[in-house]
């Protein structure tokens, strides 16, 4: 595993750096994490995206361009996700390592710079951001955000939560809604950069051959010259479901699409999580699963059926794309599993194999530039730090009676269908 | 045997490359400090083969036909091969393409037991009318998962809209109805023509050595006898068939592609290949006038994106994404080609797009997966991958201009568009 030297930069602000000379690339990325709310998530979601189209340096979207395609095809992107009831705004650059630059130039000390004025001089006219500017964005923000509706899988999962979480700051889509993101004002985008420097906690992580000198100084300027306050960041768990609550979307699809909500009463930091997340692996989680043996193989129903576990938020979802008329049946049959899986009826092979798949998947993450990425900043967010070899020790040492009680916890909240309008007959 | 070392001076990597005593061709590729090996083995048999000569004996098969042999071929008389793995915790996987079937695995521990199971379940076909009749109704659940799918439909619909004749318009898994026409009989009449050592290639990459690699296949494959077999792709016009294409599906966006058909008579080479790739930066990256224009218009958004497509029988070129406005947004984009044709090509331009895509291929070589990927890739192609990053290294603006005089044929396109309903 990697070495990782995290300092605290600022007040909330920590600067990991991983140093890797087996990738052709580098990469640095800044996550800002500010509660989830209503009120605010379209300015951040908007302000992430026209953060990212200029700068003061490089007032222009094909002039930044050109700038970073002179850099190798390097790249800057801006992200937005939710990670429980915090809100995620990952703002990173890429680029090949300084060592396959053609003319000896320091790709990584350019980009280095390129991400910390992206975040801290943006291009401003008269004090605000550029009119023109945000109207370019919101207009890809709306059609990203109405577009959710195209992949139907991401769609059905998108609505249960909001179903779910109706009420509850997880229901939240992670770019607003469309009509949110048309209200976003250049004041309130203005409001929402500044609180950002100030209230966000930073994460800014650091993967590379070359020494990030450059960024680490950069960096430690800018956050010094702002007065920081950061932010509790809190998520609220729901332990128990009440009565279980069915919602049915119609739409022209060929394939219908089940989806079930269960509360777990188990979220971060409790100690059963790592029992949880090896349940929902068995249940649910690839090729060797319950579902995929008997739901799909045995009884041929789907050609996909998933469970996942969100662990910041204490909700387990099961997903999977039926057949309209199968819809009960499938049901049916992914409460069967369940429900051997609470009696106990879970074999050692199973949770072996269980287990050498997470920890295959745990070492693997460790041969991409992104994956390292990922990996620390789901460390960080759950507030222990893991190595990879520390976390799959800790699926090693679970127990098929912690692997039960864990399942004998979920409780069915919300039952989802998306399918097709009915044929007049 | 064979052992032959291709090395690559400009970006510093290499691999080897085996003749087999069995038959097979081998690549290896050791990446040095990677937890990861990624195997995988493949055959130059996808969803376009439906029609071959195999000693002396013309066959015609259901289209789909691949694709259902890649899921049955997972199983064998001892339950599926995700069992076999289950315990090493490797992933595996396999998939369908329009050229290649390929099986994989990625695994962190007991890579030759994972080589081992690779190597014996894709030479071990066991199909019986029931097994075969079992998987109707999971591909069947495949197959609507796609119909349901805006990006592949539009994409589906426009190569029905370019092609006459070539099977790369009939979607890979087939349908409904043509999966139904498949019995045991014709899975292993495919089978026995394409799964042929000969025919096939093994690629392994990442944490690995060639003699771990020679060891098992030493032990496991044993020679196999050639087999005659001939493909046959029908004669294919220029011109596209149809210039516009539409279907109604729910999307809040319409969503489009724009196909530019050219020739497919002789497969592209690696330069050919990287001078598109500079030349289609040029013209349409997030860098370009073009880009630049759709957007201030309105006319794209950010999933817009530009493909070169080609295999055997076909090569083409599709620009696509989100647009509220579909028909203008081919409009601007054919007239940025013709600019680009008589305007010549900006020499900074160039230099940018020819670094961006050193860049783009270099990066792609962190990964294990794509690394494994292209070598199947372009042995299959018969084409070299260090070959293709000294074709980019030493571009120059004449070969770009050259290459795009002979492709993207402004008057031979195929428009096709998604819209709400």
């Amino acid at each position: 595993m990697n070495n990782v030297v995290v300092t605290d930069i600022a007040p909330g602000v920590r600067f990991s750096e991983v140093r890797d000379s087996r990738f052709k690339t580098m990469r640095i990325s800044a996550t800002a994490l500010v509660p989830l709310e209503n009120s605010t998530v379209a300015q951040y979601a908007l302000l992430s995206q026209v953060l990212t189209r200029s700068c003061r340096e490089y007032p222009d979207f094909t002039e930044l361009s050109r700038k970073l395609s002179s850099l190798y095809g390097a790249s800057l992107e801006a992200g937005v996700r939710k990670l429980g009831e915090t809100l995620g705004l990952t703002f990173s650059v890429s680029g090949i390592d300084d060592r396959y630059a053609l003319d000896g130039e320091s790709i990584c000390a350019e980009l280095s710079e390129l991400l910390c004025s992206v975040l801290f001089e943006p291009k401003l006219v008269d004090g605000n951001f550029d009119n023109d500017e945000i109207e370019q964005e919101r207009r890809q923000l709306i059609d990203l955000s109405d577009s959710e509706i195209n992949d139907k899988r991401a769609y059905s999962n998108k609505r249960l939560l909001e179903f779910m979480c109706e009420g509850e700051a997880y229901g939240i889509r992670r770019y607003g809604s469309a009509e949110q993101i048309r209200a976003v004002t250049a004041e309130e985008l203005k409001t929402a950069w500044t609180t950002l420097l100030k209230d966000a906690k930073f994460e800014i992580i650091y993967v590379g051959d070359t020494a990030p000198v450059t960024a680490k100084r950069v960096f430690s300027e800018k956050f010094s010259s702002v007065e920081r306050t950061p932010a509790e960041l809190n998520t609220f768990v729901v332990r128990k479901a009440g009565e279980v609550r069915s919602f049915t979307d119609t739409m022209e699809v060929a394939q219908a699409k089940l989806l079930m909500g269960f509360r777990t009463d188990c979220a971060t930091p409790d100690e059963d999580v790592t029992a949880m997340r090896l349940m929902c692996a068995i249940l649910g989680g690839g090729a060797n699963s319950k579902f995929f043996k008997n739901v799909r193989e045995k009884q041929s129903l789907c050609y996909y059926c998933f469970s996942r576990f969100h662990r910041v938020k204490g909700i387990l979802t099961v997903e999977s794309g039926v057949e309209a008329d199968n819809v009960e049946k499938a049901k049916n049959a992914i409460l069967t599993e369940l429900q051997a899986m609470q009696n106990g009826d879970i074999t050692e092979d199973e949770i072996n194999f269980a287990k050498l798949s997470v920890a295959n998947d745990f070492v693997s993450i460790c041969d991409t530039v992104s994956g390292i990425q990922e990996w620390y900043l789901s460390q960080l967010c759950d507030g222990r730090f893991l190595t990879v070899k520390e976390a799959s020790d800790e699926f090693a040492a679970i127990t098929k009676d912690e692997i039960v009680k864990a399942a004998q916890k979920l409780t069915l909240d919300t039952v989802y269908v998306l399918k097709g309008k009915e044929e007049d007959v | 045997m064979n052992i032959k070392e291709i090395k690559s001076e400009l970006i510093n990597e290499k691999y080897y490359e085996i003749e087999h005593s069995s038959g097979l061709r081998i690549f290896v590729w050791p990446k040095e400090g990677y937890n990861t090996t990624y195997g995988i083995f493949g055959t130059p048999f996808g969803s376009i083969y439906n029609n071959f000569t195999v000693n002396g004996e013309n066959v015609k098969v259901p289209d789909g036909i691949a694709h259902y042999l890649e899921h049955k071929l997972f199983e064998s008389e001892d339950g599926d091969a995700f069992t076999l793995y289950a315990s090493t915790g490797a992933n595996a996987n396999a998939y369908t393409s329009f050229e290649k079937t390929c099986y994989l695995f990625s695994c962190t521990k007991d890579f030759e037991r994972c080589l081992e199971i690779l190597l014996n379940f894709v030479r071990s076909p066991y199909f019986t009318a029931e097994t075969v009749a079992k998987e109707q109704g999971i591909i069947g659940q495949e197959i609507k998962m796609y119909e349901d799918s805006p990006d592949w439909r539009v994409m589906f619909n426009m190569l029905g809209g370019m092609y006459r004749n070539h099977p790369v318009k009939i979607d890979i898994a087939g349908t409904v109805e043509t999966i139904a026409e498949i019995d045991a009989d014709k899975l292993y009449k495919c089978y026995n023509t394409y799964y042929n050592l000969h025919n096939m290639a093994l690629s392994v990459v990442g944490k690995v050595t060639v003699d771990e690699v020679l060891s098992i296949c030493d032990r496991i494959l044993t020679p196999q006898e050639k087999v005659d077999v001939v493909t046959h792709f029908p004669e294919e016009p220029y011109e596209v068939v149809e210039k516009y294409v539409e279907q109604i599906l729910p999307v809040a966006v319409p969503i489009f592609d724009l196909g530019f058909k050219a020739s497919g008579k002789t497969p592209a080479s690696e330069k050919q290949i990287a001078y598109t790739d500079i030349l289609l930066f040029l013209l349409a990256s997030s860098t370009s006038k073009m880009y630049r224009e759709l957007m201030d218009k309105g006319l794209i958004n950010s999933t817009f994106s530009y493909e070169q497509f080609e295999g055997p029988g076909f090569y083409s070129i599709f620009f696509g994404g989100e647009s509220r406005d579909p028909e203008s947004a081919a409009v601007v984009i054919k007239e940025y080609i013709s600019r680009l044709r008589k305007e010549g090509i900006d020499p900074e331009d160039f230099e940018n797009a020819r670094r961006a895509t050193y860049g783009d291929a270099l990066s792609s070589l962190n990964s294990v997966d794509t690394s494994a990927n292209l070598l199947e890739d372009f042995c299959f192609n018969r084409r070299s991958i260090f070959a293709y990053f000294d074709a980019i290294a030493s571009a120059t603006p004449q070969d770009i201009e050259k290459r795009l005089e002979e492709i993207l044929d402004t008057e031979n396109t195929t428009l096709s568009v998604i819209k709400g309903v």
